[in-house]
């Protein structure tokens, strides 16, 4: 389940972004999971063609995924078909990253690739003659080549994507299925092999690895595409055998062309290196930064899973060509190279004369996590707490109040004073326990649960964004009739106002897409 | 004053290190106080286990005193209470609060001292091993006490807790050329990567991250980011 404020921050952006209806839709699927039309109708109180151009607009912005499934008759009827409707909270908040998407596009692949990957971000899902069409408009020329070209190469990046199918159709569940809203906190730890249905939903809706980045090479006819769409998936088709959906209003979304989409599971693997490679040169230094993101680039393509642990065993032979490709990296050599792969942890494997090395990703991940964390209790409570701290969640177990005022040398009664603020802020946990006997005495033992911790700073740190987002509509409302002065008569006093609205707004705009990188750290790498 | 013995074993035993010129009550609390050792006795406790009666108590424990044959010592977990000890032991652990306590205080000063000794010697050596400092602690004399090695230890551990040393092992290579390859070393943390000490997260460094407030804080609330002055002391600031 997503966390409150994360629920708050998505359903202020989908609300600044497509408007009031839309977001109350979204925040309707986001607090109670995956529902079909008639309860969203009902809960969230809207006209049912108010809830239907919504969930249009929503599933052409990929922020909702529709999915049909098979329900049980009740009293001996037949089985019903039913779709379902299923909120994409990544998707969402990624709204908001948009800029930081369009600069990796932009440093990789230039500005003709960039003006389509924008016309995406925009449109949410584009064909390619819609491509074609809105290149024209905005830049102009007509180059249907060119764009093509651009398109292509896009593609080769994995930086957009085949859209998935409108609707897949879900076999029943098989045994000891729950649906993910009714899974209590307890039950999804357990089950996390266990797929969800929603996310047997994505699974069955995503295209075939191999179309997935697959461009035609002719003019893509209307029925050719649409026989792509279809095949997609065989629940898609059987779907579309069986039923004819009561929501064929929306159906109008699923166009006869092939829709293309931005990919942001390639572009959050971008960043997810990059955050890496930016954290091991500010910890280790630039060599070890360098080798690293040679076994990041060469490991890429290998990588199935969006947040892989490790990367590929790689040959040192391959990290060395890739390294001297590298800026800085022309004069490493091999000894050099094996020194930076100690610095960096990096599990050696010898096979005859080969000899490969793997990086342990999320170790690096976890460590950039602790930082952040350990950085918010040292500015919030201060450098005793962040001995506290720190000792606490290095010894990973339960510690007695005395053990960790002995080991931090921080007065006994500071300690506890700062044990039960940051237990009350639930930074920490605590359990309390009786010794009996003669003399019965109570202990307070205190741990630092990682897990739980991680998701309530990732709480907090939404909660922050969306504080940021409200400050800088804040800081525009209150200059607002500066900002609406024409140019000439910005003079004197009031041109200094208006440049001063211009600064908050950097320094508020650049500390939220710097929050926004832990946001993700904590939620997407 | 009761002549009779309270507890006739105290009085069969008739400790050897007997202090002349004692009454019985005195020989009788004495004894008790030395049953403790080092950990000390409440006066409270005392009068339970002689079961002599207040002022006895009192009066017998200020001879004591002045007869410089036990001393009162200040009890960590419970400063208000009197405890007293005899002469000859020091207060353990348990009731002094350890080595770094003074009179039931922490001795911060010590302590600062000591971290910038060891910070000073690690700038110079680039890494060391806990012998290495503690052997230059030592031979410098430095300290006017005895410093221990669990001491030293100690106080490089919480160096490491601040961020301002790190914890590796040495490769026996470069820097560690003298120390056996997997020893554990100490090393200054800015000089191991670029960064010094400990860095300010992203979160940190807005307003929200240092706010004490943040469970209060709503959009519409009576703390709100619109009206937060945390973020227009954070923005006046700036410029
Ligand atoms: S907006 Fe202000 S009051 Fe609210 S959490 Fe941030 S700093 Fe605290």
């Amino acid at each position: 389940m997503v966390s409150p404020h994360g629920v708050q921050l998505a359903t202020h952006l989908i609300s600044s972004f497509y408007g009031d209806l839309c977001s109350k839709v979204c925040e309707c699927l986001l607090r109670r999971g995956t529902l079909t039309l008639a309860q969203i109708i009902r809960f969230t109180e809207l006209s049912r063609e108010n809830v239907i151009n919504c969930l249009r607009v929503l599933i052409h912005q990929n922020c909702v995924q529709a999915f049909a499934i098979q329900q049980e008759g009740a009293f001996g009827e037949a089985p019903r078909i039913i779709t379902q409707y299923m909120a994409l909270f990544d998707n969402m908040i990624h709204k908001m990253r948009a800029p930081k998407f369009m600069q990796i596009v932009s440093e990789e692949l230039g500005k003709d690739c960039l003006g389509i990957f924008q016309g995406l971000i925009q449109h949410g899902r584009l064909s390619i003659n819609q491509i074609i069409d809105r290149n024209e408009q905005t830049a102009g020329s007509a180059d249907v080549h060119v764009v093509r070209e651009s398109f292509n190469r896009l593609l080769i990046a994995r930086f957009i994507e085949r859209c998935p199918a409108p609707e897949p159709f879900l076999a029943p569940p098989a045994d000891g299925e729950t649906p993910a809203k009714k899974r209590g906190a307890k039950s999804a730890k357990i089950g996390e092999e266990r797929q969800t249905t929603e996310q047997r939903a994505l699974a069955a809706a995503a295209p075939m690895d191999s179309m997935r980045f697959l461009m035609e090479m002719d003019d893509p006819s209307e029925e050719k595409s649409e026989e792509c769409t279809n095949s997609v998936t065989v629940g898609e088709k059987r779907k579309q055998d069986v039923l004819k959906s009561d929501e064929d209003a929306l159906d109008a979304d699923k166009k006869k062309e092939v829709l293309w989409r931005v990919n942001f599971e390639e572009l959050v693997r971008r960043l997810r290196h990059k955050a890496c490679v930016s954290y091991v040169k500010m910890r280790i230094n630039d060599e070890a930064a360098i080798v690293l993101s040679a076994m990041l680039e060469l490991s890429r393509h290998s990588e199935t899973r969006q947040k892989a642990e490790n990367s590929a065993y790689l040959s040192i032979n391959a990290i060395y060509d890739e390294v001297i490709k590298k800026e800085g990296g022309l004069g490493m050599d091999f000894e050099r190279i094996r020194a930076s792969l100690e610095q960096l942890g990096c599990q050696c494997l010898e096979t005859g004369v080969d000899e490969n090395y793997s990086i342990d990703i999320k170790g690096i991940i976890e460590s950039a996590q602790t930082e952040e964390v350990e950085s918010v209790v040292l500015r919030r409570y201060g450098r005793e707490a962040y001995r506290i701290f720190r000792l606490l969640s290095k010894a990973g177990r339960f510690l007695e109040s005395d053990k960790i005022s002995d080991t931090t040398f921080v007065e006994k009664k500071d300690t506890i004073k700062i044990l039960y603020k940051l237990w009350k802020d639930d930074y920490l946990h605590m359990e309390k326990v009786m010794t009996s006997g003669a003399k019965q005495s109570l202990f307070l033992l205190w741990r630092v649960n990682k897990e739980p911790l991680r998701e309530h700073v990732l709480d907090e740190m939404y909660h922050a964004a969306l504080n940021l987002r409200l400050r800088i509509a804040h800081e525009q409302d209150k200059g607002k009739e500066i900002l609406q002065l024409p140019r000439e008569k910005l003079v004197g006093e009031l041109e200094k106002r208006y440049k001063l609205l211009g600064k908050v707004r950097v320094i508020l705009e650049s500390s939220l897409m710097n929050l926004d990188e832990a946001i993700m750290l904590f939620h997407d790498f | 004053m009761s002549r009779r013995p309270v507890n006739p074993s105290l009085k069969r035993k008739r400790p050897e290190t007997d202090s002349p010129g004692l009454v019985d009550a005195e020989r009788a609390i004495l004894n008790s106080i030395k049953g403790k050792k080092d950990l000390g006795i409440w006066a409270r406790d005392i009068k339970q286990e002689t079961k002599l009666t207040d002022h006895v108590v009192n009066k017998s424990l200020k001879s004591l005193l002045a007869k410089k044959l036990i001393k009162e010592v200040v009890n960590i977990q419970n400063k208000g209470k009197k405890h007293y000890m005899a002469v000859e032991f020091e207060p353990s652990k348990e009731i002094s609060g350890g080595e770094w306590y003074v009179d039931g205080n922490l001795d911060k000063e010590l302590i600062n001292v000591l971290k910038q000794l060891c910070f000073r010697y690690l700038r110079t050596q680039k890494v060391a091993t806990l012998e290495g400092v503690y052997n230059e602690l030592k031979k410098n004399r430095v300290v006017t006490f005895d410093i221990s090695n669990q001491q030293v230890s100690e106080i490089l551990n919480s160096m490491v807790l601040d961020n301002d040393l790190i914890e590796v092992k040495s490769t026996g290579l470069g820097d560690y050329h003298s120390i056996p390859i997997g020893t554990v070393c100490y090393r200054i943390a800015s000089a191991a990567g670029v960064a010094k000490g400990p860095r300010m997260g992203a979160f940190a460094s807005i307003p929200c991250g240092a706010c004490p407030r943040i469970s209060l804080c709503t959009p519409n609330g009576v703390i709100s980011p619109g009206t937060c002055v945390y973020y227009t002391k954070w923005l006046s600031i700036d410029f």
